[in-house]
């Protein structure tokens, strides 16, 4: 048992996410054939010992909160503490604002109160919903002591993806922050992954100090404005880490999971990315079926040919299809003589008999929930 | 009287069997608990069948190797069993006073368990074994029961003739009522076999409960005794004839049989279908992955599977690795079960944690097998088999096999 205690932003609902986020937001996007995005965070939190977890939405959220429950599959479902879901109703400092939170500063301000009087720990590992990574929150912790840091910041060197939505630290000879830059043009090597340890006296303070001058981001509000006066400690996450923020980079980060390095990052059998329990029978291969280089979950129905492909749970290929590069949503049917290739489906698509779709790698078709092709 | 709301009926499984004709596979655990299907354990059945007719009050009677079923069990939320009135309990033999005693026999282990029933108040109870595969909607019986007005009523299934001397056989009248049972007879005079499910009311099963264990002679059976007596007595008893799959794993054949019965996709066991979930507790695995070179046919995969070989007719566990050029035909392989490159397992039963060496081989095809040679192979759990060994027909193996001498070939 430590002093942690979680919060994550999951009230981002981008819109370069298009189709994907029409009915929900990032952190409860479909990812990696059985779990959610936020399934990564959420468990890296429960992993490390942390039971108490409060979970910010904003909007968009039925999908997320129909895939947390009570939060009985992370063991969150506690008399004392547990899951605790943190919508925007009764928002007192952005008074009635009907959009989303501009930052994670504004989002913290309006749940103060749960700040205050639920945070029964010392310190607050904060996290944003969108980011795939298996992280080891009690070496963070560690690191924050040891240290002597007043924010420990968690960063990769190969997050790889848009600089424009991303925040970057420069360090000094003692490991410290000694510089924050945000959205520049190019990369520029240590990304932030927006996971972030703070005492909780600290942070109470610091959304003091941000809501009383109408400040909103944590990033450029915070970190870049005071690191100067702050120590700011890094933790590096080497292993497999991306943040969810556009479709090309979902389709493309999904693929990885395909080599057994990245799977090895993530699905740690001491920390096990835990999700929502769906109790479906095991995968059948029919005979004659054919599957290359593919990920699948379980209760699937194979009787057709797959290659490079992500399956989740559910999915039905009929005789005779063909589908290759292509992600296939819980309960995707893909009938008869289908040919897929660079598709992603969302849940409960159906392709109907003969049918023939193809995208490209650097444009995959994505398909709403539900539409019948 | 009770704290507990009065319910319309309470199950009970029998739990405590040890399986003995499972040998190695019940070294260490109990027969209910002995993992089946893919992603299954026997007793998930009987469970899963009662939350699915509605029956939220389970008593699970144990006694032999019962830590792992316990566990496995817990607060029985798999199965929608956590329930703040009612739910599933495990219900091991305890002391009384100054005594107190194993369960001596089926009977005896609902006798000693009266108090826990009449907590509830029941008006019928529900009796069952741990220990077979099938789907059964046990509310349909359970209203025959109430239309008929009957003391018991006995599921039923029909078997074929020339088995039917290995079964408790019901003779029934044309209202369905039982007009005699023989227990294994020689000449068997229907083909209408006792499933061991029984719906008693429970008011008259416990005068025969109490009745039955003041007789010192008795052996305490439901089938030896119980059922006998009250048919003797003139009780109204009636038959509830099932249809569908119904398979007692009681053996290593059976086991396996079942198995691959569960692949056919005429086996009336669909355990796909939505309506009729069958429960489990589920292990925290990821995704399974297909290999470049893999080659899966007539299979079941599940979570945690990493395949790089081939796998044909066969139900593959959790966590299961097949190497490259593996071959597994055949053959129910357990969780966490890792086949090394090149071993081949045909017509076996690999249990959990077991590892398989490198060009090892498992059991044989019957076509190339003398039939008097010829049987399931087993490998116990956490048993290694060294690289290049061989395990045959029939063997058991519930001690490491070591390497082959270097003069084997290899493949």
């Amino acid at each position: 048992m430590n002093d942690m205690h979680g919060i994550i932003f999951a009230y981002s609902s981008d819109q370069r996410m298009k189709e994907l986020t029409e009915h929900r937001t990032v952190s409860s996007i479909p990812f990696g054939a059985r779990y959610r995005v936020i399934d990564f965070v959420l468990s890296s939190m429960v992993n490390a010992g942390i039971s108490d977890i409060g979970v910010i939405m904003h909007e968009n959220y039925q999908s997320l909160l129909d895939h947390l429950g009570p939060g009985k599959d992370w063991d969150l479902d506690r008399k004392r503490g547990g899951l605790r879901i943190l919508p925007p109703f009764g928002l007192t400092t952005t008074g009635g604002r009907n959009t989303s939170y501009r930052g994670r500063m504004e989002a913290l301000g309006s749940v103060l109160s749960y700040i205050k009087q639920s945070v029964r720990q010392k310190y607050i590992v904060m996290a944003d919903g969108d980011i795939i990574a298996n992280i080891d929150l009690e070496a963070v912790l560690e690191k924050h002591l040891t240290s002597g840091a007043d924010i420990t910041a968690v960063y990769s060197k190969n997050l790889g993806e848009d600089p424009a939505e991303s925040t970057y630290f420069k360090f000094d000879g003692d490991g410290m922050v000694c510089d924050v830059v945000t959205s520049p043009d190019e990369p520029q090597g240590n990304s932030s992954l927006g996971v972030y340890l703070i005492s909780k006296s600290l942070l109470l303070e610091l959304i003091a100090d941000c809501v009383s001058h109408s400040l909103f981001s944590f990033d450029r509000d915070v970190l870049q404005k005071r690191h100067g006066e702050l120590k700011i400690a890094g933790y590096e996450q080497t292993g497999f880490a991306v943040r969810m923020q556009s479709t090309v980079s979902y389709f493309r980060q999904s693929m990885k999971l395909l080599e057994k390095g990245v799977r090895s990052d993530l699905f740690i059998p001491e920390r096990p990315i835990k999700t929502k329990v769906r109790d479906e029978a095991s995968t059948y291969y029919a005979p004659g079926s054919k599957a290359v280089n593919c990920i699948a979950a379980d209760g699937c129905y194979i009787d057709g040919e797959i290659k490079n492909c992500v399956l989740f749970r559910g999915v039905r290929i009929g005789k005779g299809a063909k589908v290759s590069n292509s992600i296939l949503m819980q309960d995707t049917v893909v009938e008869d003589g289908v040919t897929l290739d660079y598709v992603v489906t969302d849940k409960d698509v159906v392709i109907k008999e003969g049918r023939t779709l193809v995208g490209y790698e650097s444009y995959p078709i994505t398909i709403s929930k539900g539409s019948i092709v | 009287m009770s704290i507990y709301r009065k319910k319309d009926c309470v199950a009970m499984v029998l739990a405590g069997g040890q399986g003995s004709r499972l040998y190695v596979l019940t070294s260490k655990v109990a027969k209910p608990a002995v993992p089946f299907g893919g992603k299954y354990r026997i007793i998930d059945f009987a469970l899963s069948n009662c939350t699915n007719s509605n029956i939220d009050t389970v008593g699970v009677l144990t006694q032999y190797q019962p830590h792992e079923l316990n566990a496995y069990i817990g607060s029985g939320q798999p199965w929608d069993l956590d329930r703040l009135d009612g739910g599933v309990h495990v219900l091991p033999p305890y002391m009384t006073g100054k005594s107190g005693e194993w369960y001596k026999g089926t009977a005896n282990a609902i006798y000693q368990n009266i108090n826990f029933i009449d907590q509830y108040d029941p008006d019928y109870v529900l009796i069952l074994g741990g220990d077979h595969i099938y789907k059964m909607n046990y509310s349909r019986m359970i209203d025959q029961h109430r239309r008929t007005g009957a003391d018991a009523t006995i599921a039923v299934i029909e078997v074929e003739w020339e088995e039917a001397s290995r079964f408790g056989i019901m003779s029934v009248d044309a209202e369905g009522q039982i007009t005699e049972f023989a227990e294994k007879p020689k000449e068997p005079k229907s083909n209408l076999a006792s499933m061991g499910i029984y719906v008693f009311s429970w008011q008259k099963l416990k005068e025969y409960l109490i009745e039955d264990e003041a007789d010192s002679t008795s052996s305490n059976d439901f089938g030896g005794d119980i059922i006998p007596k009250m048919l003797s007595n003139g009780e109204k008893m009636m038959a509830y004839k099932f249809e569908g799959y119904w398979k007692d794993v009681g053996t290593i054949n059976s086991l396996w049989d079942a198995n691959m019965d569960m692949l056919a996709s005429n086996s009336s066991l669909n355990i796909f279908d939505d309506n009729w979930k069958i429960y489990s507790r589920n292990p925290t695995a990821p995704p399974h992955y297909v290999g470049e070179n893999a080659e899966i046919s007539h299979s079941i995969v599940t979570e945690g599977c990493e395949i790089y070989g081939t796998v044909e007719n066969s139900v593959l566990f959790d966590s299961v690795t097949v190497g490259e050029g593996a071959i597994v035909r055949y053959s129910t392989i357990m969780p966490r079960v890792t086949i090394k490159p090149g071993a081949v397992i045909e017509y076996a039963i690999v249990a959990e944690d077991a590892i398989i060496g490198e060009n090892a081989h498992i059991g044989a095809d019957p076509k190339d097998t003398d039939p008097d040679e010829w049987g399931i192979s087993v490998i116990a759990s956490s048993v290694k088999v060294g690289t290049g060994a061989v395990v045959k027909p029939q063997q058991m193996a519930d001690a490491d096999v070591p390497a082959a001498k270097k003069t084997a070939v290899r493949a």
